[in-house]
């Protein structure tokens, strides 16, 4: 299944794979029900505000790969409810010149509820996240995992919070934040948070910042490849995985292709 | 006829003088042995040849195949058909051997070459260096095993076919077995192209397997002696004492290295280091 969207629309999702455009000139809202196991590609094509509300129903298996592709400034607002051992997956590819604002609240509602959330950015504009994951039930498992690669101009924000709220025992939360920056001009700002307020639980977060490695560099150079050939081959290795939900070979050959043009563009 | 000579080279390293004036020169299909105790020089003689940015040359001159080394830029030296095989091959998380080795020998033609002839030769060497066939598909020496990486610098070798290649303590970390087979495909690589070598060993056995006809021994960051392989076998069998004594050096590394001492008594007394 394949469609634009343009309006403001109630999806409920059917089983296996499904892919949304979205191409709309004013704010929009949508709001998905997933209670199979489905797989959504929603690619932005154009937008200003969208609202994005998903609900995912006991035992239900839902990924979603949002693929910004728009060329202007977006504002996105999610919110995400996570049933009884739902499984959620969500992932963020941010590789375009449009700058970005996006807040996700990822609820764990009941009891098994598991949601992962990643994403990865190629921040040459204002690249703006806010992220929490927030386990409201026992035995919940929420995971960020966020990679950027940063370049000259790029800002670069994330704020990503895990929260395990009293009484949600046996519950996880855990976060990987790595920015690589190739340039000075640049700002980046990783803020991880873990707010826990029960004591059984597993809890981490692994936050790196930092410049590519000078002997990596030198290793690479070492074998012919120039400068430019080797941060768009680390880059590129960096913010790949984020296609690993899509099962389908062909689109996920074609988004790597055009993650690979965006990166070699640079 | 292309040669790599190297003329009264000065390095220094973080403002510390490592090499004080070096000469070397190496033809074409040569193979040289480069020897001498531990932190004299050898391998920061082969890391500024490539051009790492650490090592800064202060004075002297290198030149391959007439063209002057020190003005070109690391990866401009390995389209030269300069090579180092690396002590510490570094591990790129995320890059797949085969998309590496793939960029890194398009660079050096003018067509790429063929997705089907790169697996092939990819394939082919993996065999020859005996290793897992899953390598092409590894990041980059992430999670290699020691013997595992240096294996992998001449499986690099072997696909981007240096004319002049060096080899820093590629040896080390390699069982007797294992040892066998790297210097197999570095002889065979020699002999079907030419390639001239520069080896850096601490050890008999690799000098055996490989032959070098000619040895060159680094201490203070000169070469004190040069010769053949009468050389090697000697410091095989002596190590290097005869030569502090014969030649009358005076080795500074093991002097240097040596602090203040001082006892827990004097530090309880405020007599630390100042």
């Amino acid at each position: 299944m394949k469609r634009s969207v343009s309006e403001n629309e109630e999806i409920l999702l059917s089983p296996g794979y499904s892919e949304i455009v979205i191409d709309a000139e004013k704010p929009l809202e949508l709001n998905f029900r997933a209670a199979e196991k489905s797989e959504v590609y929603i690619r932005i094509e154009r937008a200003q505000d969208i609202r994005i509300r998903t609900e995912t129903e006991e035992n239900a298996s839902v990924s979603y790969l949002f693929w910004n592709a728009a060329g202007t400034e977006i504002t996105v607002d999610e919110e995400h409810h996570v049933k009884r051992y739902g499984t959620l997956r969500i992932a963020y590819a941010e590789i375009n010149q449009g700058s970005v604002k996006r807040t996700a609240m990822v609820t764990l509602e009941d009891e098994g509820a598991y949601a992962l959330v990643s994403s990865a950015v190629l921040c040459a504009s204002d690249k703006h996240f806010v992220v929490d994951v927030v386990s409201q039930s026992p035995h919940t498992t929420g995971i960020m995992e966020n990679y950027a690669v940063v370049l000259e101009g790029g800002k670069y924000y994330m704020n990503a919070t895990g929260k395990i709220v009293k009484g949600a025992y046996g519950s996880e939360s855990h976060q990987t934040s790595r920015a690589l920056c190739f340039d000075e001009k640049q700002s980046s700002t990783i803020l991880p948070k873990l707010l826990i307020d029960e004591n059984d639980v597993q809890a981490s977060h692994a936050t790196t910042l930092g410049r590519v490695d000078e002997d990596q560099l030198y290793y690479m150079q070492s074998r012919g490849l120039t400068q430019k050939q080797c941060t768009s081959l680390i880059s590129t290795g960096y913010l790949m995985p984020v296609t690993r939900f899509i099962e389908d070979e062909t689109l996920k050959t074609k988004l790597q292709e055009e993650m690979e043009r965006k990166i070699a563009d640079l | 006829m292309k040669t790599l000579i190297i003329e009264n080279l000065h390095v220094s390293v973080e403002g510390k003088e490592i090499l004080r004036g070096v000469d070397l020169q190496i033809n074409e299909k040569e193979i040289h042995a480069l020897m001498g105790p531990n932190g004299n020089g050898k391998s920061t003689l082969l890391a500024a040849i490539m051009g790492h940015p650490k090592y800064e040359v202060t004075e002297g001159s290198i030149t391959y195949d007439g063209k002057n080394v020190l003005e070109m830029t690391v990866d401009e030296r390995s389209r030269l058909g300069l090579f180092l095989a690396m002590q510490n091959p570094q591990e790129i998380p995320g890059v797949t051997n085969s998309d590496f080795l793939r960029a890194a020998m398009n660079v050096r033609r003018e067509k790429p070459v063929s997705l089907f002839r790169f697996i092939k030769a990819m394939e082919k060497t993996i065999a020859d260096l005996e290793m897992k066939p899953d390598l092409a598909h590894r990041f980059l020496n992430e999670g290699f095993s020691g013997g595992e990486k240096k294996r992998n610098e001449i499986v690099q070798m072997e696909m981007l076919e240096p004319s002049l290649a060096m080899l820093d303590e590629i040896d080390s970390g390699l069982d007797v077995d294992a040892l066998k087979i790297v210097a197999r495909v570095v002889n065979r690589i020699h002999e079907e192209k030419g390639t001239s070598l520069i080896i850096v060993s601490h050890y008999d056995r690799f000098y055996q397997l490989v032959q070098p006809e000619f040895a060159h021994v680094l201490v203070n960051g000169r070469i004190v002696l040069e010769g053949g392989k009468e050389i090697i076998d000697r410091i095989n069998s002596e190590g290097y004492d005869w030569i502090y004594r014969e030649y009358g050096i005076e080795p500074e590394t093991a002097e240097e290295k040596q602090r203040p001492k001082i006892s827990l008594g004097a530090c309880a007394v405020n007599k630390g280091m100042k």
